[in-house]
C-alpha cells in the first residue's frame, strides 16, 4: 500500500513542478477547481484520483466520496489524448471510456498534455541568452536528424525485405497483382451472366420443346 | 511519597510532575518550531510523506467534511484535508503550541490555503468544540507527547461524529528485531547529532527519541483506543513497525 503512496507522492510532485513553469496552468486549474477526476489505465486496474485545486493538483490512491468524472483508458490512448479531435475517435475504437461529464474529461487532458512550456526562457534565466539559445537549438537539430535517420532506417529496412530477401511483394507487383485480381473478377462476372443467358434459353427450348 | 509516584509520568527516560510535562514538551517545540520540516525530510530521509499520504488515504476525507488536525504542527495533513474538501467543508488546524502553529498558519497562507482553515491552540485532553462535531479527527506525531494519552483519546471520541474516525499515526515498535537494533543505534547517536547540526538542539532530538521508546506499542494502543469507545480500531505497520496507523470508528 505505501507503494501507491510513493508512486502518488512522486506523480503529484512531478506533476506540480511542470504545473508551476507553465504560466497558463493557473487559468486553467481556475476552471477545474474543486473537481475530483478518477483515472484508470486498463492495463494496470488501479484508479488515481486527481483532487484539482487553484493551487495544486492532489494526486490520491484512495478516495471514498463522488468523483466527477471517470476516466479508463488504455496507456496506447495516453499519447493521442492531447488532441481533441481524437477523443470520440478513441471512445469508438473503446480506447477510453468516461462517465460523467466529457467536457471535463477534456479539459483535464488539456491541463496534463497540453502544457506550454518555454524551455529556452526558463534556460536563458539559469545558463544566459547565448548558451541556452544553442542549446535548444542543437536540441531541436538532434531531434530533427533523429527523426530523419528514422524514417531512413525505415526505408531502408522496408527496401531490404522487399527487394535484397524477397520477403514481401514490392509495391508494383502488389499493384499487378491486385490488377490481375479485378481482372478475374471481371471475367468471372462475365462468365456468370453467359451462364444465366445459357440456363434462360435452354429453358425456353425445354418449354417448347414440350 | 506514594502519592508523589501517582502524580508523575515520563518525559522521555526522565521521570516528571505531571503538570510539568506539556511545559517541558511545549519548551522542546518551541525550540525546534522553525526547522520542524526541514529535520522531518532530513531524520526520516522523506518517508514521513509517504506516511502522511497513507493516512490521508485511509482517511476517506472528501469534499464538505470537516476534519480536525490535531498536534497538526506545521500543517502537512491540513493542506492537503483543505484542498480536498473544498470550500464547503472544514478544517481545523489545532495545536498546543503556538510556535508551532504561528509557523504551519504562515506556510500555509504562502501555500495560498485560506478560507476553510483555522488555527486553534488547544490541548488534546480538553478539546474545545461541541459533542459530535467532525468527520475526521487526525493526530499525527502528536500523541506521545501528550501527558494523560486516555483523557485525549475520549475527548477526541466526545467531538468526533458517529460515523467519523480517528486516525493516529505515530512512532511504535519495530517487528523485526534486527531492525531494530540498528534503528536503536540510529535514534540514539544518529538523531541527536543530526539534530545538533542542523537545528542546533541535540536535547530536543534525544528527547523525540526516548519519547518513541516510552510510547505504547501497537497493540496497546488498540487497546486504549477500544476502551475509550473506539469501534473496528485497527492499525496498519508502515516500514516495518517503525511508524503505525491506527485507525478507530465512532458508532
Amino acid at each position: 500500500m505505501p507503494l501507491d503512496n510513493l508512486v502518488c507522492g512522486l506523480l503529484e510532485t512531478a506533476i506540480n513542478q511542470l504545473q508551476q513553469l507553465d504560466s497558463t496552468a493557473v487559468y486553467k486549474r481556475k476552471v477545474l477547481d474543486g473537481i475530483v477526476i478518477a483515472v484508470m489505465l486498463k492495463e494496470l486496474n488501479k484508479p488515481l484520483y486527481f483532487v484539482i485545486s487553484k493551487q495544486h493538483i492532489d494526486v490520491l490512491a484512495r478516495y471514498e466520496g463522488q468523483t466527477d468524472c471517470f476516466i479508463r483508458l488504455n496507456i496506447s490512448a495516453l499519447k493521442e489524448l492531447h488532441n481533441n479531435h481524437q477523443l470520440t475517435a478513441l471512445i469508438k475504437s473503446e480506447r477510453l471510456e468516461v462517465e460523467g461529464d466529457i467536457q471535463l474529461a477534456q479539459k483535464f487532458a488539456q491541463l496534463l498534455m497540453a502544457m506550454e512550456i518555454d524551455w529556452e526562457e526558463l534556460l536563458s534565466s539559469k545558463v544566459g541568452d547565448v548558451l541556452a539559445h544553442k542549446l535548444c537549438y542543437h536540441v531541436k537539430q538532434c531531434r530533427q536528424g533523429l527523426s530523419q535517420q528514422q524514417q531512413k532506417i525505415e526505408q531502408q529496412c522496408a527496401e531490404f525485405i522487399s527487394e535484397e530477401l524477397r520477403l514481401a511483394p514490392g509495391p508494383l507487383q502488389v499493384a499487378y497483382f491486385c490488377e490481375q485480381v479485378s481482372e478475374l473478377e471481371k471475367q468471372c462476372a462475365l462468365l456468370e451472366t453467359r451462364m444465366t443467358q445459357c440456363l434462360c434459353k435452354i429453358e425456353q427450348y425445354g418449354i417448347a420443346n414440350d | 511519597m506514594n502519592k508523589a509516584q501517582q502524580n508523575t509520568t515520563h518525559f522521555g527516560f526522565k521521570t516528571v510532575q505531571e503538570d510539568k510535562k506539556a511545559e517541558l514538551v511545549a519548551g522542546v517545540f518551541h525550540s525546534v518550531a522553525t526547522k520542524y520540516d526541514v529535520m522531518n525530510d532530513v531524520l526520516s530521509l522523506g518517508i514521513h510523506r509517504v506516511w502522511k499520504r497513507f493516512t490521508i488515504d485511509c482517511s476517506g476525507i472528501r469534499k464538505g467534511q470537516k476534519a480536525l488536525d490535531l498536534a497538526g504542527g506545521t500543517g502537512d495533513l491540513t493542506a492537503k484535508f483543505s484542498r480536498i474538501v473544498g470550500p464547503t467543508g472544514q478544517v481545523v488546524l489545532a495545536d498546543i503550541n503556538d510556535s508551532m502553529l504561528k509557523v504551519g498558519r504562515s506556510k500555509l497562507r504562502d501555500m495560498g490555503i485560506v478560507g476553510n482553515v483555522d488555527y486553534i491552540q488547544a490541548n488534546a485532553e480538553e478539546l474545545p468544540f461541541p459533542d459530535n462535531f467532525f468527520d475526521i479527527v487526525t493526530i499525527a506525531f502528536g500523541l506521545r507527547n501528550v501527558t494523560d494519552k486516555d483523557k485525549a483519546l475520549a475527548s477526541i471520541y466526545r467531538v468526533l461524529k458517529p460515523g467519523g474516525r480517528l486516525l493516529v499515526l505515530e512512532f511504535s515498535k519495530p517487528i523485526y528485531k534486527p531492525l531494530s537494533k540498528f534503528y536503536d543505534f540510529y535514534s540514539f547517536n544518529v538523531l541527536p547529532k543530526l539534530g545538533k547540526l542542523i537545528a542546533n538542539d541535540s536535547e530536543s532530538y534525544r528527547y523525540l527519541a526516548e519519547s518513541i521508546r516510552m510510547h505504547p506499542n501497537q497493540e496497546t494502543l488498540k487497546e486504549m483506543m477500544a476502551n475509550v469507545g473506539f469501534e473496528d480500531t485497527e492499525y496498519f505497520n508502515l516500514s516495518a513497525g517503525i511508524v503505525a496507523l491506527h485507525r478507530g470508528y465512532k458508532y
